[in-house]
């Protein structure tokens, strides 16, 4: 069924609904963290045989602080009489996940895991346990920090305490001047004399 | 003085001259398309802006049979030490064209994620400025560069600072 409102975190005052109109008619599920693997093995068992994306959200003043989002796919068989190939069913399952928890990978469930896995441990920081070769894809390996989260500076640890260039600081701007230093007076000025010579 | 066919005639010049008037000739170089402007750089070696007639026949894909790398769109952390290696491995005279906003200065992104200026890795002897700039933008930094070989700077086969 389809639902504009992400399904909220029970009792939780400050989660967020989603804002966005439904752009697909995925049926959206929440999970408890203990209770994701025993959900996802059910409906790979069910015939969700595609792991679309996963993905996470950084809700800085919630509890738990990560939305991770899992979402899937079942096709509908292609040997099918006219009347059940359809599109295919989607279902969105989301898990709460605090910061510093740990969640289990669904790598050997679905190969697709693998990247999308180690994209959310690199931006996010959050860990997956299980996960063969759990380490950064998108920043260098070395990098620190992850720079998805909320709280990390936009252009960078080293870079966030140099200014950054403010036009509006700019002298001419404060002075009130052109930028070509003349203003239009002078400039009219000086064709009026160029005309006259 | 005519010039009148028959046995015996020659020319005097000087090697520095004729080295470099070669070079500048047949300045080879290096695909470094990485982003966008990749495009705008394809777009020159189609037949309306054609940068073989000004001696760039092939772009070559090894650094060590190119003597310009153009570096074409922005750059990330991880692709610098790439792009420095590969500027180590061309051979001497080489030069480098920072095309578009991103290579010379970082361009809109102006975050984590993306090296602000190839210039802090990679000496550049021309800067495009355009988001991309156009093929012309391009032709003329080409001009550019044969211009800083032909007439001085580093260069010639007698290759000075």
């Amino acid at each position: 069924m389809p639902s504009t409102q992400v399904p909220p975190i029970a009792g939780s005052a400050t989660d967020p609904p989603s804002i966005r109109p439904p752009i697909d008619d995925a049926t959206i599920e929440r999970v408890a963290p203990a209770q994701l693997r025993a959900r996802l093995e059910a409906l790979k068992g069910d015939g969700y045989a595609m792991l679309l994306d996963l993905g996470a959200v950084d809700y800085l003043q919630r509890k738990p602080r990560f939305d991770v989002v899992y979402h899937l796919l079942k096709l509908r068989p292609t040997k099918a009489g006219v009347a059940e190939v359809g599109s295919p069913a989607r279902i969105r399952v989301l898990c709460g996940v605090a910061d510093g928890e740990r969640l289990p990978s669904v790598m050997d469930l679905w190969r697709s895991a693998d990247w999308a896995e180690r994209e959310v441990f690199d931006l996010f920081g959050i860990v997956f346990d299980g996960h063969a070769d759990l380490r950064r894809i998108q920043m260098p390996y070395d990098w620190e920090g992850h720079p998805l989260r909320k709280d990390y500076p936009m252009r960078g640890p080293a870079r966030e305490r140099s200014p950054r260039p403010s036009f509006a600081n700019k002298s001419n701007v404060v002075a009130g001047t052109p930028p070509s230093g003349r203003t239009l007076e002078a400039l009219q000025e000086e064709i009026r004399r160029a005309r006259e010579q | 003085m005519a010039l009148s066919a028959g046995p015996g005639q020659f020319m005097l010049a000087r090697l520095d001259d004729v080295a470099r008037w070669a070079q500048s000739s047949s300045v080879w170089p290096l695909t470094m398309g990485l982003a966008c402007c990749a495009i705008e750089m394809m777009t020159v070696t189609s037949s309306e802006y054609d940068i073989a007639r000004l001696g760039s026949e092939v772009f070559r894909s090894s650094p060590r049979q190119a003597d310009l790398m153009i570096v074409s769109g922005r750059v990330a952390q991880k692709m610098g030490p790439v792009v420095k290696r590969l500027y180590d491995q061309m051979a001497e005279p080489k030069w480098v064209i920072s095309m578009g906003a991103c290579a010379s200065s970082g361009g809109i992104f102006d975050n984590y994620a993306v090296i602000q200026g190839i210039d802090t890795i990679v000496p550049v002897d021309v800067y495009v400025p355009g988001c991309p700039p156009t093929p012309d933008g391009l032709l003329y930094a080409v001009n550019l560069i044969q211009q800083q070989i032909r007439e001085g700077g580093r260069g010639g086969i007698l290759a000075r600072a």
